[in-house]
């Protein structure tokens, strides 16, 4: 299967090329869809909604990444913990992201029916 | 002992793992957000091994070996300067293996023809590494030198500074030590042997200080203080040659084309190393048969050979990781 490289300046800026941080990636930047938060409320945030708690480094390499991507900014802040926002590049690869995810659910949960009938 | 104290200097402490810029840009919110885990879960060794390894890409990142950075010259830069470091570690130990080989053909040409090959595909390997570093060079010098010609600048001219008393160094100190050798000094083009003897003999002064008589102190101690002196400082030098060199590419202002050209000379550096690790190991394997044990591989050419692997490996990634930053900096 080709891998998806970080290194492919024509594609657009999606998740797919954040390798293992992909998993992450999603559940900040859902986070961060409906407002900005910081390091610990996107970890509560996380818990609450996908029931998995993100450790403080991979949260962090994560953002790192998303911020270097131009997917997520820092906003200016007095306080030590800063929040981020989604950037509308951000957002437009979490829609491009959920839709992809939510056709991949579909056909799934369709299959399923048909040969499994309905729990 | 008040609680939220201990979370923090718990915290700060788990922070030292990250580089010095990471932290100087995430420190106080990462701080934050660890006082707050501790202080929900006081105890978790999944945390602090994810913290851990957290810091050590963080660190890979920095030098070029992984990740993505915002700036692609940036990461470019870091990547050469990490292939540069590779380098310096491989060339030091190719350079005493071959040497090795060289002055023992000044005496007599290896038994086996695994062996000759070996040393011709060594000889071969050590002139790209020549024409590569002059390549590289070049175009570097050429960025360097105008703003320090345009006035003092400390940011410049420190590190050429260091790196050529690096060189210098080394260079006097090999001659110094490889004219006093008796075997190869007295002749320096020799008439029978693969490579001239003065070179040769340069190369192995340059490189006294990866030897096995370091494991044997009692024999180490018989040498003259000079030559103990010279073992010990010779690879200062090249340290000081390649910390000179490495912070005059992080900071010279190259241009999108000389990173592009010196990723192309990354990868053939790469290229060259696999080459001279081939030549290595077939010396090695073919035992070195030949007069008067001249060609003798033994256990110091082994670790060595261990050494170049590594060195090898991480040089690839660094080049990789080059190429990807390249790429980047080609549609901007």
């Amino acid at each position: 299967m080709p891998r998806q490289q970080e290194d492919d300046p024509g594609a657009a800026p999606g998740l797919a090329g954040l390798g293992r941080y992909a998993g992450a990636a999603t559940l900040i930047l859902a986070s961060l869809a409906d407002s900005t938060k910081h390091g610990y409320a996107l970890t509560k945030d996380i818990e609450s909604f996908a029931g998995v708690r993100v450790a403080p480094g991979t949260l962090y390499e994560a953002l790192a990444r998303l911020q270097a991507r131009g997917l997520i900014e820092a906003v200016e802040s007095q306080d030590r913990r800063r929040p981020y926002r989604l950037t509308a590049v951000g957002a437009a690869a979490l829609r491009a992201h959920l839709d992809a995810q939510r056709r991949v659910a579909d056909v799934g949960l369709r299959r399923l029916a048909s040969g499994w009938g309905t729990a | 002992m008040n609680p939220p104290d201990a979370a923090t200097r718990r915290a700060e402490r788990l922070l030292r793992w990250y580089p010095k810029v990471w932290r100087s840009r995430y420190g106080d919110e990462f701080t934050e957000l660890l006082i707050s885990e501790i202080s929900e879960r006081p105890r978790s060794w999944a945390r602090t091994l994810d913290v851990a390894r957290g810091g050590i890409v963080a660190r890979l990142t920095r030098a070029g070996l992984c990740g993505f950075a915002a700036d692609p010259a940036a990461q470019v830069r870091a990547s050469l300067v990490s292939l540069g470091c590779c380098l310096a570690v491989f060339l030091p130990f190719g350079a005493a293996m071959w040497s090795q080989l060289t002055i023992g053909w000044q005496w007599s040409a290896p038994g086996t023809t695994a062996t000759g090959i070996a040393m011709v595909v060594m000889s071969a390997a050590m002139l790209a590494f020549l024409v590569l570093a002059l390549l590289a060079a070049v175009p570097v010098i050429w960025s360097v030198l105008p703003p320090i010609a345009r006035g003092p600048s400390a940011d410049l001219i420190a590190p050429s500074v260091l790196f050529l008393a690096g060189v210098l160094a080394l260079f006097i100190g090999g001659r110094h030590f490889g004219n006093g050798w008796p075997g190869t000094g007295g002749h320096p083009w020799a008439h029978r042997a693969l490579v001239p003897g003065g070179l040769a003999a340069f190369s192995w002064a340059s490189t006294m200080s990866v030897s096995a008589y370091w494991a044997h102190p009692s024999a180490l101690a018989a040498f003259p203080a000079a030559e103990i002196a010279w073992m010990a400082v010779s690879p200062l030098a090249v340290a000081s040659a390649v910390t000179g060199a490495a912070k005059a590419v992080r900071r010279a202002d190259l241009s999108p084309g000389v990173l592009r050209f010196e990723i192309r000379l990354a990868s053939a550096a790469c290229a060259v190393m696999a080459v001279f690790l081939a030549g290595c190991c077939l010396w090695v394997v073919d035992g070195g048969a030949g007069q008067a044990n001249l060609f003798h591989a033994g256990t110091i050419d082994l670790l060595a050979i261990a050494v170049l692997t590594i060195a090898l490996a991480v040089a690839r990634q660094a080049a990789n990781e080059a190429r990807r930053g390249g790429l980047r900096l080609t549609v901007r």
